[in-house]
């Protein structure tokens, strides 16, 4: 190991590629401009459910129309990729004569500029002959319901189970002192990064080679979707993934829109750009969440855990996304938390409605996981007459008790969860004076723990789970002849730093600055293969441990070659300031860049080593890393209005071993004051026949400034076992348990409300209505 | 049916950055779009198209201004200010180097749009967090949660400049 090793991993380096975004010099896909480029627009359904008996495009006026019949003949169907065994549909035509819901796409045109794309879209003739339409799971589910697809007999997509057995559960719930039940919802939500999606796509008709400029969360996986709907090979497409504003899910897999805009490429001399309008976006990107846990917890006299159970009915949308059933699986699978339960079962049911389809968003299952246990604990102390840290902190798993296999097959690998929940008590005794003087307005803390399953993940789970992508991840590390380092994965920049994480890692191994070290993401021609990309906590865990191991392997390389070269053993050599010398020997050395150079030429090698200084490393971790956190929130809730302000915030984490610390802190910040919005204000709404209400951002609420609180951020490392390097990840962390510490708080500030406090959002308005069925409005 | 090219079209003049630039374009282009497609100056960016995120805040005749609820058109002969005219050269912006110091972006697609609107709050007068945090209530941000960008502000206010 070098003299300069550990300077980076650990520091809260300075991100090198924000300048640019900065000065507004980064290339985001709508900043893509190629000669002839063309434009197109996306004719979409304004009804949920029709048969289409008309499509004519006679007088559009547009470069190209491609409308259903053509669409259907020249591609394949969109897959899903995590099935479940009896799921009745797993991939999505492209181009049909039946409209499922508003937004959904049905022809693409091109013009000159996107004005006349979508001039000419208007003039499309689209003849629907509409259906009755259900947007909601219960109603989807009541006899007699319109069914998105009569020949199933019913609009349930697909059934999964979790855990023990029903009779066992049966027995734990029999055998209880207390049972805990509620019917909890967390409503319908968008991921909404500020920058919609977006596609730029060039045909080569020469070469028959595809480039397609994307907004995206995972090169590899969209560009083997693109070739598979297009029918061409894998090895015709190029996806090249720019500065990316934000995704959190939502850009984790190819859409059907984007794919009929590479269509369109295919038939046009020149590139077809499309981008996506913040209007489009609340109907043609996946929506998340819209799931209804019907729970239950059972508890001794002692209030001891004796188990956990759980059907969850998830609103899948019109048909299941990419990621089908996966949020309700992990929550399914997070439902026990951190905590001992002997027995934990959920059985989910996927329903499909007229409504944009759902897919992945930031906490993915684990979110709604804690929305249930940690309401469920609340309520149970409240019931118990207990303290509900007291309540948490008896059933949570000890240190000394991990690891740990849970009931619903998860391996808890390392951690302290009492500790951090301990801390959280700490910080807000210490610091939280609430200043009630006025009776309507009522003031409350309150608290969650969690477990988030980062890492994703071992490729043999994967196959268990049905989950058709691989979980491994490469890091290519490579020293060019002249000392300058390159280094490449298969997981995507997206905004969250990932790029400078991999250099810290590469930099300490290597013993260079890390201004010397290049890494590039995003490109499927440059990037190694990943399908997965960046989601599910896993980039800095998986692809940080693969960039660390093939890093280290240049590194011993680079040192045998200056060993040999200075004729010293390997043990002796140690590399300073740029330097590779021998201890005890000064003024022999040799640059890091001539061994580099040596390395290139072949020139005065070890017989150990051939030429070449690049190195590759395909990580597959045995196991999930888990990390965890204990939020609290101090509320005050006005009686009269409903409303809810969160005047403190506290959050304790351990994603095991933080490469950058500011990095880390930032993830954990913009997940909790997302998870504020969840939990107070957002809600994607449908009314009547499934027409969406929720379509700006003056109807969709987004946290401003004025709403997120301050919030104390501490951090704790407990290294991951199963990860060289020790590191876990973080960036679903901050809001998976950030609506439940809100939500608990407010059932402390109101506790006549508190059985009430079940569903997201809890907005002004159904806030006052809890509030005035309690009695507690002040009548004029 | 008309297309853009049918559509009347307009001569644009104005100073944006300090150069005098022009264009030719339809009567119903937005600023924004004229600014990132026209002139080429894509720093500025589209979040919404309907006023509420503030991406695409840009500096009017001193004032900020939602670009994309701004014609084109409207802004002939205005003097205009966008991201990409707050660095001197190679020289960061105070705010800009502050936004860097303390974290205050991530993806960074709100952030010109909130760098035009806290410099035009500057040039206004405004020299208090409280007034600059009004500022940002007009801003949407996904990524932050907002406290990099109150400690940049404060970072800037306090006159700080350079590494952490």
């Amino acid at each position: 190991m070098s003299a300069a090793a550990g300077r980076y991993v650990g520091a809260p380096v300075r991100r090198p590629d924000v300048p640019k975004l900065l000065r507004g010099e980064a290339t985001y896909v709508d900043d893509v401009d190629l000669p002839g480029m063309l434009h197109a627009a996306i004719v979409r359904a304004p009804v949920a459910h029709a048969r289409i008996t008309c499509f004519d495009a006679s007088e559009a006026g547009a470069q190209l129309v491609l409308g259903p019949a053509e669409i259907a003949s020249q591609t394949e169907s969109l897959p899903s990729v995590w099935l479940t065994p009896d799921q009745r549909q797993t991939e999505a035509p492209l181009g049909e004569m039946t409209a499922r819901y508003v937004g959904q796409p049905l022809a693409v045109v091109v013009a000159a500029s996107r004005a006349d794309a979508e001039d000419a879209a208007e003039s499309v003739v689209v003849e629907y002959d509409e259906l009755p339409a259900v947007w909601d799971a219960d109603a989807a589910l009541a006899p007699g319901a319109p069914l998105l697809n009569p020949e199933w007999g019913t609009n349930v997509a697909l059934t999964a189970t979790e855990g023990d057995a029903v009779d066992v559960l049966d027995a734990a719930f029999a055998a209880a002192d207390h049972v805990i039940s509620r019917r909890l919802v967390i409503s319908r939500i968008t991921a909404s990064p500020i920058e919609t999606r977006g596609v730029v796509a060039r045909w080569d008709a020469g070469t028959k080679a595809m480039t397609v400029w994307t907004s995206t969360q995972t090169p590899h996986h969209v560009r083997d979707h693109i070739a598979h709907c297009l029918r061409l090979s894998t090895s015709q497409v190029r996806v090249i993934a720019p500065s990316v504003g934000g995704g959190f899910g939502s850009k984790e897999h190819v859409y059907a829109d984007e794919v009929l805009v590479c269509l369109a490429a295919l038939h046009t001399t020149g590139p077809v750009k499309w981008i996506e309008d913040r209007t489009e976006h609340f109907t043609a990107t996946a929506a998340a969440r819209d799931q209804i846990h019907e729970a239950s917890l059972a508890l001794d006299a002692t209030g001891r855990f004796l188990g956990i159970r759980d059907h969850i009915i998830g609103n899948l949308g019109a048909h299941p996304s990419n990621v089908g059933a996966g949020p309700l699986r992990i929550a399914a699978g997070a439902l026990p938390g951190p905590y001992r339960f002997p027995h934990a079962r959920a059985q989910v049911t996927g329903v499909l409605t007229n409504t944009t389809p759902v897919a992945a968003c930031r906490g993915f299952g684990m979110q709604e996981a804690v929305w249930v246990h940690e309401r469920l604990i609340d309520e149970a102390a409240r019931e118990l007459g207990m303290d509900g840290i007291e309540l948490r902190r008896k059933n949570m798993y000890r240190e000394d008790e991990l690891p740990v296999q849970t009931p619903t097959m998860l391996l808890y690998d390392s951690g302290d969860y009492p500790a951090a929940l301990d801390r959280v008590r700490e910080l807000v005794t210490d610091h939280w004076q609430p200043r009630s003087v006025d009776p309507r307005i009522r003031r409350g803390v309150g608290y969650a723990s969690s477990i988030e399953v980062t890492g994703l993940g071992p490729c043999s789970v994967q196959e268990i789970i049905g989950f058709h992508i691989p979980g491994f991840e490469t890091g290519l590390v490579r020293v060019d002849p002249d000392g300058s380092v390159f280094v490449s994965s298969g997981v995507a920049a997206i905004g969250q730093g990932i790029e400078t994480s991999l250099a810290q890692l590469a930099a300490d191994q290597l013993g260079v600055p890390i201004e010397r070290i290049t890494v590039l993401l995003g490109d499927s021609a440059v990037a190694p293969y990943s399908g997965a990309g960046s989601i599910a906590s896993r980039s800095l865990t998986v692809a940080g441990a693969a960039v660390r191991v093939a890093a280290a392997r240049v590194a011993d390389k680079m040192r045998r070659i200056a060993a040999h070269q200075l004729e010293a053993n390997p043990d002796d050599v140690e590399l300073v300031a740029g330097r590779f010398g021998v201890q005890g020997s000064p003024g022999v050395g040799r640059d890091f860049a001539d061994v580099a150079n040596s390395a290139w030429l072949n020139w005065n090698l070890p017989a150990t080593d051939g030429p070449g200084l690049e190195e590759k490393e395909i990580f597959d971790p045995a196991n999930s890393s888990f990390a965890y956190a204990t939020h609290a929130a101090a509320v005050a809730v006005d009686l009269d209005t409903g409303r809810v302000e969160v005047e403190g915030y506290w959050a304790v984490h351990d994603s095991g071993v933080q490469v950058n610390p500011a990095i880390v802190e930032g993830q954990i910040r913009g997940g909790v004051v997302q998870g504020l919005g969840q939990a107070l204000l957002e809600q994607i709404s449908y009314g009547d026949n499934a027409q969406p209400t929720s379509t700006t951002y003056l109807d969709y609420l987004l946290p401003q400034n004025s709403e997120a609180p301050q919030i104390h951020v501490e951090c704790t490392e407990h290294p991951a076992p199963a990860v060289p390097g020790g590191m876990k990840g973080i960036g679903m962390g901050g809001l998976i348990p950030a609506p439940a510490a809100i939500g608990n708080a407010i059932a402390a500030a109101v506790p006549e409300i508190a059985e009430h406090v079940v569903q997201t959002p809890l907005q002004p308005g159904h806030l006052w209505e809890l509030i005035h069925r309690a009695g507690l409005h002040v009548m004029t | 049916m008309t297309t853009q090219t049918e559509t009347e079209s307009q001569d644009v003049s104005l100073t944006v950055n300090g150069e005098a630039r022009s264009g030719r374009t339809s009567s119903r282009t937005l600023l924004s779009d004229f600014l990132r497609h026209d002139l080429g100056l894509t720093g500025t960016h589209v979040g919404c198209e309907h006023g509420v995120c503030g991406a695409c805040t840009v500096i009017v005749d001193g004032r900020a201004v939602r670009s994309c609820l701004m014609l084109a058109v409207q802004a002939d002969g205005a003097d205009v200010t966008t991201v990409e005219g707050l660095a001197h050269g190679a020289e960061l912006h105070p705010l800009q180097e502050a936004m860097w110091a303390e974290s205050g972006l991530q993806c960074g697609f709100c952030t010109p749009g909130i760098l035009c609107s806290l410099e035009a709050a500057a040039r206004d007068g405004i020299s208090d967090p409280a007034g600059m945090e009004q500022v940002l209530d007009g801003h949407l941000c996904r990524c932050t949660g907002y406290h990099g960008i109150r400690a940049a502000i404060q970072r800037w206010l306090d006159g700080r400049v350079g590494p952490a």
